[in-house]
């Protein structure tokens, strides 16, 4: 318990050693480091709709982030996030738009479960080819991002384009309301009650099952795990599908939720964004819910703060960038190397 | 023809540059994915300098310092302070990308593109007529790329250097054991990387377009990485798969132009991904057979 509790320490420390870093080049920058701290907090909490603000960017974050602890955990390096969210967020799409008289309730549930189901597959692929020939999910992870982000841009541009729009940004048509689970603040009953159940889930999964066990003895030591009679490879193959069907979920969320339409390269960072999110989170179900809350809360800040200062959007993406370069430093994510 | 043999040529090179700073810390053993980052950085660098200086010079070795700087400082995250090299890079591009849109904020207040006057010399531009023409584009950094694609074969492949790096990558354990230090040889690799990612950035920026763009490398510098698995992490192989990746962008270039209606461009774009997953799944056992050894290693070296 106490190691926990020092690693977390650790880790609180080099967060704030990236703001730290950051803040100093704001400051260098010429803008007022008070005056963005104020604003932050503004924008993240206090400000008139802040909060639901924090928690709609935390949303995605989380969930993708839930996926990338199973598989860390697992000991695999599944960092396609990004694109297993694109296809999940196309598939859910797809439905809504394919199933325009559907009664709301089922396009919604027939879409999420398509996007869980894609999400699944664009993360089965990597995981495949992982546990059955050792292919390295680093590299492959990545290539099947890339590849959602082009299925994106095809779709948004090509068929699902929205034929009345103008813009030079392609983007598919708006859902009909009947099928969308929030408004345009992106957080309402249900969508919490899905986050939450899934939490609930994922954490009984990782904590009190066996699954879970399995899953944390594959990944500090396959070899022993093998000896002790567990399937390394299905216990593998399952955490990619999981954080598979998990962003594919955050896909599905968002569409339904916030964002009603695709717009191409959205949330571009989100699925590297989660991955910070997970280590920072010590790949624990409930430290990585307090990392997106707070990373959420950063996104939310960065987009509130242009009305008190001008700091661009850009500084978010510099602070991300630190975290990452700093947050393994101690925190070592298990990485299995010999080979299922 | 000629139109994409000339685009092929001038997407290649950056391409085929960063590709080569991608062996050299493959060689060394380091899965750099800070390229982009440091891609993109070069581009910034060159051009903010070049227009503040008015020299081209200038402004390439100010790039290549910043390159080599941050270099530096992923070499001490990664190695001395034992950060994960996957993250560590990742994070390295998100600093480049956020960090120089974030200096096109806060130093020229605006959020599009900066423009200089600045630019690489053109050796061929006086050709009017006949075959020249098409080459009159091209910079310098295009031209001598071949020559430094020969420097990296001749520094890798046939020196003390690099000979010693793959004992580094693939054996670190052997490389200590005649007294070469691991942590040592891979600094100087992603020294020479960082270089290269400068180099690539600055024909980006200032080789063929005298301007620098918010996110302009897009993705270049992964798609340089994933040319040095497709290269087997070989120089030269490295090389031809940054032609290759270059030929595909031109292709898609043209095929937006030309046949948009009858191959959708994304699929072209597509193509190096898939081939790279085959690549991977194909050349997966070698790669294996490495990390074990880095595997042994890291036991010896902590045996918690």
């Amino acid at each position: 318990m106490t190691g926990r509790l020092s690693q977390a320490a650790v880790t609180v420390i080099l967060v704030a050693a990236a703001f730290g870093v950051v803040a100093l080049i704001m400051g260098i920058s010429g803008y007022s480091v008070t005056e963005v701290f104020s604003g932050s907090l503004q924008g993240a909490v206090t400000a008139k709709g802040a909060p639901s603000s924090t928690v709609r960017w935390a949303i995605p974050l989380f969930l993708i982030a839930l996926g990338v602890t199973i598989g860390f955990r697992a000991g695999f390096f599944n960092i396609g996030g990004q694109g297993q969210f694109y296809v999940g967020a196309c598939s859910a799409l797809a439905v809504s738009l394919g199933w325009r008289t559907g009664p709301g309730v089922l396009v919604i549930l027939l879409g999420t479960l398509a996007a869980m189901a894609s999400g699944a597959v664009w993360s089965f692929i990597p995981g495949y080819l992982r546990v059955r020939f050792g292919t390295d999910e680093v590299l492959t992870t990545l290539m099947m991002s890339f590849i959602g982000m082009l299925v994106l841009q095809y779709l948004t541009a090509g068929p699902m384009r929205n034929p009345a729009g103008s813009g030079q940004t392609a983007a598919s048509e708006r859902i009909p309301d009947a099928y969308r689970i929030t408004g345009s603040s992106g957080v309402s009953l249900t969508v919490l009650l899905i986050v939450g159940v899934t939490a609930a889930l994922i954490w009984i999964l990782l904590e009190r099952t066996r699954f879970g066990l399995r899953v944390d003895l594959a990944g500090r030591n396959a070899t022993m795990a093998r000896w002790q009679g567990i399937n390394v490879r299905r216990v593998g193959l399952a955490s990619f599908v999981l954080a598979g069907a998990l962003a594919g979920l955050a896909g599905a969320v968002e569409l339904y939720g916030p964002a009603a339409r695709l717009v191409t390269g959205f949330s571009p960072t989100v699925g590297f964004n989660a991955v910070v999110v997970a280590l920072v989170g010590l790949l624990s179900v409930p430290g990585v819910a307090a990392a997106a809350l707070f990373f959420g809360g950063l996104q939310s800040a960065v987009l509130f703060l242009p009305i008190v200062s001008d700091l661009p959007p850009s500084a978010l993406v510099l602070l991300h960038g630190t975290v990452a370069l700093l947050v393994t430093i101690r925190v070592r994510a298990k990485r299995r190397v010999a080979a299922a | 023809m000629e139109q994409i043999l000339a685009t092929t040529l001038r997407s290649a090179a950056p391409l085929a540059l960063v590709a080569l700073a991608g062996v050299f810390a493959f060689r060394a053993g380091i899965f750099h994915l800070g390229l982009e980052g440091l891609m993109i950085t070069g581009a910034f660098v060159s051009v903010a300098v070049g227009d503040a200086t008015g020299s081209v010079a200038v402004a390439i070795l100010a790039a290549t310092a910043v390159c080599m700087a941050l270099s530096v400082l992923f070499w001490l995250v990664i190695e001395p302070l034992r950060a994960n090299v996957i993250i560590a890079g990742l994070g390295l591009t998100s600093i480049g990308l956020g960090g120089t849109a974030f200096a096109l904020a806060a130093v020229y207040d605006t959020r599009g593109s900066i423009r200089t006057d600045i630019a690489l010399p053109r050796p061929v531009r006086g050709v009017n007529e006949g075959f020249g023409v098409i080459f009159s584009e091209l910079s310098l950094l295009v031209w001598i790329t071949p020559l430094i694609v020969f420097l990296a074969w001749v520094t890798l492949r046939r020196s003390r250097f690099g000979l010693r790096l793959a004992a580094v990558g693939e054996y670190p354990f052997a490389a200590r054991s005649v007294g070469i230090n691991p942590s040592v040889m891979r600094l100087k690799a992603l020294l020479i990387a960082g270089a290269l990612c400068a180099l690539g950035g600055a024909e980006l920026s200032v080789g063929a377009l005298s301007s620098f763009t918010e996110n302009m490398t897009a993705g270049r510098g992964f798609i340089a990485f994933v040319a040095v698995i497709f290269g087997a992490w070989h120089p030269i192989g490295a090389a031809l798969a940054g032609l290759f990746f270059g030929f595909a962008e031109a292709v898609g270039i043209q095929s937006q132009i030309n046949i948009s209606e009858s191959v959708p461009r994304e699929f072209v774009l597509m193509i190096p991904y898939v081939l790279t997953i085959f690549a991977v799944w194909l050349g997966g056992l070698r790669r294996r057979r490495s990390l074990e050894a880095e595997a042994g290693y890291a036991e010896l070296r902590e045996p918690d």
